[in-house]
């Protein structure tokens, strides 16, 4: 800590204790000063009482696939569509679904089979596609959930039901809920983080809405702090053109005297408050660059990540980026990556949407684990439904090739953070249309993630509108069969 | 990241207690218990119902055994909050409710006493209470709000503070009405006037001014969702501005607020409507428009309805519809039946939720004076030519006619002809093109009209279209019929419903036999018998001043809302709204002249500990502006600031990629130039998906929001000192200090000081700034080219003349004081 503001704190300190004895003043004081003292990691805000019990995984960061990756040609392998290519996918398996408008007027639905080859990877023996070959090599790390389904059909609610439990935008993303819940552990980083890529050739115009990372009816410093692609990571971090640091140093000296002739005047502990995030803004105008500074890292690591790791703003970067943020204590990190929404170009795109994001994202699990920090932090890799086992298109015309959207059932896989490694969990029926075993609703797999962070669901509550509002409404059940 | 206050409100607050008042008030204290605890298993909400059992209902609460009347502890009710049997305990712990010892004490005590039944307060019409008489030297009355405090802080054994001192009090004032500080010319005008009125007379001058309806209109826009583009993919760009300025101009018209509710709702329905009262019903169609491919219309119109009846229900009646969507309230006695009803209203609309336009009928164009006028003007040229080619024409065609051996029109191809049977203003490009090509020998001067002709229709056609389209409401002449939705899902039916107010307020008087309309449900809103308008309407102004509301939670005021702090001073300024006619500076008036309000801020340690929140009022409101008032106010002080009222929204600065970052380069972000980047913050464009940068802790604008978050972060405190517009306004700043604060760096310092804070320093303020500017200025010596380099930032001119050197530091110095608590807070 600078020494003015030490000095500041001191006094505002003594201006406290001096004059009230005990009570809301010096306890709010004292908690400020707190966080100077406390031994590493400490943890700062957070609601007391949480969390509930002894958590499995400390930090989380989500790979979260914008688009919705299509779980038939990658996770989900279904001989019978083989079996079946180009035969209408019978009635007692669609049961009436209802589909986008994209399809919801196409009367021929034909299987389409899984468009490459799907092998047997690992001691787990679990289906992984050859578009994959690098998530295939973590196989044994993973637990494939392969019976999520959801009840929204678009995009933007699905994703919005994904993270914040509901499909319009208003209520408080999951990193909201954890860093309002269980505060974080830097105070030079934001404790919840979104970062944004999307697939070279631009194949889809879905937009990334800031309520995916936004707090709702929590206040707004709960919401994730994005980080840009271009330019600062963080809005506004350098000084103006032709301010030296040591010119910024002298100004928020003089500033913060200046504001302690006020907090003696007035004594308005926001005053304090601001007093010490005016020096966190300056300590994060080097924490952020020393960030995203990438020079020490071995090439062996930086290699493993792929040739994009270096280009800010793509998926790989931004994985690396995750794992130094979560090294340094952010509590959440949530990536979109979009680019998955193959209507179209099923057999144009896919192919380079894997590479893109294949060996990043596996590269996170290897390294996360090569640093001892894959026991207690939670990766997660999946998109907001999954897509039609039958055709969108002409199967004459093999090069538009696409599938639907398809929200009735789809993979996703999550790594460490006291997940059973090695396994899968649910299965789809023969035609990967619906859930045959062990459904996981949304609400399911968001309450069990609260669970792997130490949190009951049902316990995480804010009031808001007279009501205790939670990340899973009224629902959800932990998935228990998936803890290790 | 710490907000400190916020987590000490709850401790420290607690409204009316019971502690004098040992008679136990059913609405005050027991029903918000049953409510909180019990309701969600035992009350309106039919499908969640346990046991059969209603504890919401009196003849159903009141059953023996639940309730023994007069004898607790015989009442079901009382017993199984400590059961022998812990399987019989209530609430079951799986809820996570638990009663405390207060609070069954609460139960207890109030069946013991009668079991006395009511109706949630707020539901209950207010009636005028008795000011009450507060003869205490130690409490200054200026009108009856401090008659209603000043009881309370003496029942707490508070003291209030004196009144702030008047540059504080002239700086709060202005801030709050205008949005802007005082000038120094006010401030000291001000300081002279020693006359008993002299603050009134300023509060008076400020409702008056132009900026008092831009900065009312802020929290506005932000109930009314208000933004300049769709929201949701493509996030097309709207024309909503002149509904806007609607708003501007309603609050410095001093628009009634009934007459402002029910144009709002449904200006289109009344008789012999105006253009501006259609106008004002875009209010109703400010929410997101979702153009996402593969969307379904109806589903989309059906969201755009629920928003509309639930944006009403909360910026009206401060209750939560959203939960009677799918199921009957939880709470507050509002079935799933209501929430149709209401949302029937706003279901007549021909909307069909097609398309992702910003534009959709039903619009009005709305130009500004100028733009009408360029159509007028265009509009006159074309028909100036029209009445010179028509004679001309009708030669053409007569010849044509005539024709040869009586075949008519035989010498005219059928598109020339067809071109010709149109009114010229009505061709179209291919149409001009038949005529020239069929004329060119023959008629070369018909031809050179023509093309005259042509290039009128197209500069009218280009008029008209610059006239901004403003969607507005209308109904359809054939009722749309409407049903309750199953969970919500528009595709799930359930029984047909007609549209009405809720059933808990009891049958309108209005045309019972007749269906009624939006206008309708205006009308009861505003209606005196409606127990909540005036109430949330107060208490919303209420919190504009104060922070927070007399009711905490400004979007509720149902059963699970928090209780009013000064519950007789709600209903005191409720029924005063109402019998004054609604009039809404009269309510500003009372507000801002109360002594309550012009208090000192100064936070003793007493007051800290009891009262950290200031709901008990002893001390003036002091807290941090929001993020657009900081930037207009920097603007002022800076001199920079552009006064222009009204017109299209501008986009100032904003750091490189925002837009195109958050739409994949579909929307660019073209900054403008000169006076544009210096009009106040209501005007800067709202690009729904991703909001301004500049604003932080702002309302999404995504949908309703009656109130306002206040965070502490880091991220603002680098907003403020490295957003170019601030630097640019220290940087004019620091060039207005050179030009006019005299020649020493005291006298520059104290100069500088004023014009950010409106006050004069301390010697010891002066000392650290005098400090400050020499070590400033000892760094940019050092640096000659980054001095230039901080001069660069922001496009307003500099004086070339001013030593470099020095304009670098005292930009720094300026920066500064831009970042002063003091400035910040208001």
């Amino acid at each position: 800590m600078h020494p003015a503001h030490e000095r500041a704190l001191l006094l505002s300190r003594r201006h406290f204790f001096g004059r009230t004895a005990t009570g809301i003043g010096t306890a709010a004081l004292a908690s400020l000063m707190a966080r100077d003292a406390s031994a590493a990691p400490k943890r700062v805000g957070g609601l007391p009482g949480l969390p509930h019990f002894a958590p499995k995984a400390k930090r989380v960061i989500y790979l979260f696939q914008n688009g919705a990756p299509t779980h038939v040609d990658l996770f989900d392998y279904k001989p019978e569509l083989t079996k079946r290519k180009g035969e209408q996918i019978p009635d007692s398996v669609v049961k009436g679904a209802r589909f986008s408008t994209m399809t919801g007027g196409q009367a021929v639905r034909p299987c389409l089979p899984n468009i490459t080859k799907f092998a047997q990877h690992g001691k787990s023996g679990a289906w992984v596609s050859d578009f994959l070959p690098h998530t295939a090599g973590i196989a044994d790390d993973c637990c494939f959930v392969k019976s999520l389904y959801t009840t929204q059909v678009n995009h933007a609610p699905a994703i919005c039901f994904f993270l914040t439990g509901a499909e319009m935008p208003g209520r408080p993303s999951l990193g909201a809920w954890l860093t309002y819940g269980l505060g974080t552990e830097t105070e030079e980083l934001p404790g919840f983080v979104a970062m944004t890529s999307r697939d070279k050739e631009a194949s889809c115009g879905q937009i990334f809405y800031d309520f995916y990372w936004g707090s709702g009816f929590l206040p707004t410093k709960f919401q994730g702090v994005k980080f840009r692609g271009q330019g600062d990571p963080v809005l506004y971090l350098s000084n103006p053109d032709g301010q030296s640091r040591e010119s910024r140093r002298a100004a928020l000296d003089d500033l913060s005297k200046l504001n302690d002739l006020t907090l003696k005047e007035f004594g308005d502990p926001e005053t304090a408050t601001r007093m010490s995030q005016y020096e966190m803004a300056y300590r994060m105008q080097t924490s952020v660059p020393e960030l995203t500074d990438f020079s020490k890292e071995p090439q062996k690591v930086l290699d493993m990540y792929g040739p994009d790791v270096k280009r800010q703003g793509s998926f790989a970067f931004n994985c690396l980026m995750a794992r130094r943020l979560v090294e340094r204590g952010t509590r959440f990190v949530q990536l979109l990556h979009a680019g998955w929404d193959q209507h179209r170009n099923l057999n144009t795109q896919l192919k380079i949407q894997c590479q893109d994001t294949d060996a990043p994202s596996a590269a996170l699990v290897k390294d996360l684990k090569r640093l001892g920090l894959l026991d207690d932090t939670l990766v997660i890799w999946g998109g907001e439904f999954g897509r039609t086992p039958f055709l969108q298109g002409d199967i004459k015309d093999v090069k538009s090739w696409g599938r639907d959207h398809h929200p009735y059932v789809f993979t996703v896989w999550m790594a460490g953070g006291g997940i059973k490694p090695g396994t899968s969990y649910g299965e789809s029926d023969d035609f990967g249309f619906a859930p045959a075993k062990d459904p996981v609703h949304v609400h399911d797999f968001q309450a069990t993630v609260l669970h792997l962070l130490g949190i009951d669901h049902e316990k995480l509550t804010f009031r808001f509108q007279g009501r205790d509002f939670r990340l899973t409404d009224v629902h959800g059940h932990v998935v228990k069969d998936i803890l290790a | 990241m710490l907000r400190l206050l916020s987590v000490l409100s709850a401790l420290a607050f607690a409204p009316a207690a019971l502690a004098d008042d040992k008679r136990v008030d059913f609405a005050r204290d027991v029903l918000p218990i049953l409510s909180d605890k019990c309701f969600q298993c035992h009350g309106p909400d039919e499908k969640t119902r346990r046991a059969d059992l209603r504890l919401d209902i009196k003849e159903e609460a009141l059953k023996p055994p639940v309730v023994v009347v007069g004898k607790a502890a015989e009442s079901e009710l009382v017993k199984r909050l400590a059961p022998e049997d812990p399987k019989e305990l209530m609430p079951p712990p799986k809820s996570n409710k638990k009663l405390s010892a207060a609070e069954i004490a609460t139960l207890k005590a109030w069946i013991d006493q009668g079991a006395a039944w009511g109706q949630h307060w707020a539901f209950v019409k207010p009636v005028r209470p008795a000011v009450p008489d507060v003869r205490d030297a130690r409490f200054p009355i200026k009108n009856p709000i401090d008659a209603f405090v000043s009881q309370r802080l003496a029942r707490e054994k508070l003291a209030p503070q004196p009144e702030a001192d008047k540059e504080r009090l002239i700086r709060r004032v202005t801030l709050d009405l205008t949005g802007l500080p005082p000038t120094l010319g006010e401030v000291d005008a001000f300081l002279k006037d020693d006359t008993p009125t002299a603050y009134e007379a300023v509060v008076e001058r400020l409702l008056k001014s132009p900026r008092y309806g831009e900065r009312m209109a802020w929290d506005w826009l932000d109930a009314a969702r208000y933004a300049d583009s769709n929201g949701y993919q493509g996030d097309g760009e709207r024309t909503m501005w002149p509904w806007r300025d609607w708003v501007v101009r309603a609050f410095n018209d001093n628009v009634p607020y009934d007459r402002f509710t029910v144009e709002q709702i449904a200006g289109d329905l009344l008789p012999n409507a105006t253009k501006e009262q259609a106008l004002a019903t875009g209010f109703n169609r400010n929410h997101m428009i979702n153009g996402e491919g593969g969307r379904i219309a109806e589903e989309n119109r059906v969201e755009y309805v629920f928003d509309q009846a639930e944006t009403v229900g909360t910026v009206w009646l401060g209750l939560t519809f959203t939960c009677s969507r799918c199921h009957d309230h939880k709470f507050d006695p509002l079935s799933k039946r209501d929430y149709f009803r209401l949302f029937a209203y706003f279901n007549q609309s021909p909307v069909n939720g097609g398309g992702g336009s910003g534009q959709q009928p039903p619009v009005i164009e709305v130009g500004t004076p100028e733009q009408e006028q360029k159509r007028r003007a265009a509009q006159s040229a074309l028909d100036d030519l029209v009445l010179k080619v028509t004679p001309v024409e009708q030669r053409l065609r007569e010849a044509a006619a005539k024709g040869k051996d009586g075949k008519p029109e035989a010498l005219l191809p059928q598109p020339v002809d067809a071109a010709l049977r149109k009114g010229p203003g009505d061709r179209t490009d291919p149409n001009f093109d038949e005529l020239a090509k069929h004329f060119k020998n023959a008629e070369p001067e018909y031809v050179k009209l023509l093309a005259e002709v042509r290039r009128a229709k197209q500069a009218r056609d280009a008029a008209a279209q610059s006239v901004p389209k403003v969607m507005v409401m209308a109904d359809l002449l054939q009722p749309r019929e409407t049903f309750m939705y199953t969970r919500g899902d528009y595709q799930k039916k359930e029984g047909k419903v007609v549209p009405g107010t809720p059933a808990v307020f009891g049958a309108g008087p209005w045309l019972p036999a007749v269906r009624e309309t939006r206008l309708d449900l205006a009308r009861w809103i505003v209606s005196p018998d409606n127990p909540l308008t005036a109430r949330v309407t107060v208490n919303r102004f209420w919190q504009t001043f104060f922070g927070t509301g007399l009711v905490k939670t400004s979007e509720d005021f149902g059963v699970q809302g928090e209780r009013p702090s000064h519950p007789e001073l709600l209903d005191w300024l409720a029924v005063e709204f109402v019998e004054a006619k609604w009039d809404v500076k009269h309510l500003v008036r009372l507000i801002v002249t109360s002594a309550a309000y012009r208090r000192s801020a100064v936070v003793t340690a007493e007051l800290r500990e009891r009262d950290p929140d200031n709901r008990l009022l002893a001390r003036g409101p002091r807290y941090r502006l929001p993020a657009w008032a900081i930037r207009d106010q920097a603007l002022a002080a800076s001199g920079l600031l552009t006064p222009t009222v009204g017109g299209p929204p501008v986009k100032p600065y904003q750091p490189a990629g925002i837009w195109e970052e958050a739409t994949f380069g579909n929307k660019r972000y073209q900054q403008d130039k000169g006076e544009a980047l210096y009009r106040r913050s209501l005007y800067v464009f709202w690009r729904r998906i991703v909001g301004p940068t500049m604003f932080f802790d702002a309302a999404s604008r995504q949908t309703c929001s009656v109130k306002s978050t206040t965070t502490n972060t880091p991220l603002h405190a680098l907003a403020t000192l490295n957003d170019p517009t601030y630097v640019e306004a220290a940087r004019a700043l620091a060039q207005l200090v050179m030009e006019q604060g005299g020649a020493t760096d005291a006298e520059r310092a104290a100069f500088a000081y004023r014009r950010a804070t409106c006050r004069k320093p301390s010697e010891s303020q002066v000392k650290i700034l005098v400090s400050a500017v020499e070590k400033q200025r000892s760094i940019f010596a050092a640096d000659k080219s980054a001095a230039a380099k901080l001069l660069k930032v922001g496009e307003s001119p500099r004086n070339e003349k001013l030593d470099a050197t020095d304009h670098a530091a005292l930009t720094v110095v300026c920066l500064t004081l831009l970042n002063l608590d003091e400035v910040l807070n208001k």
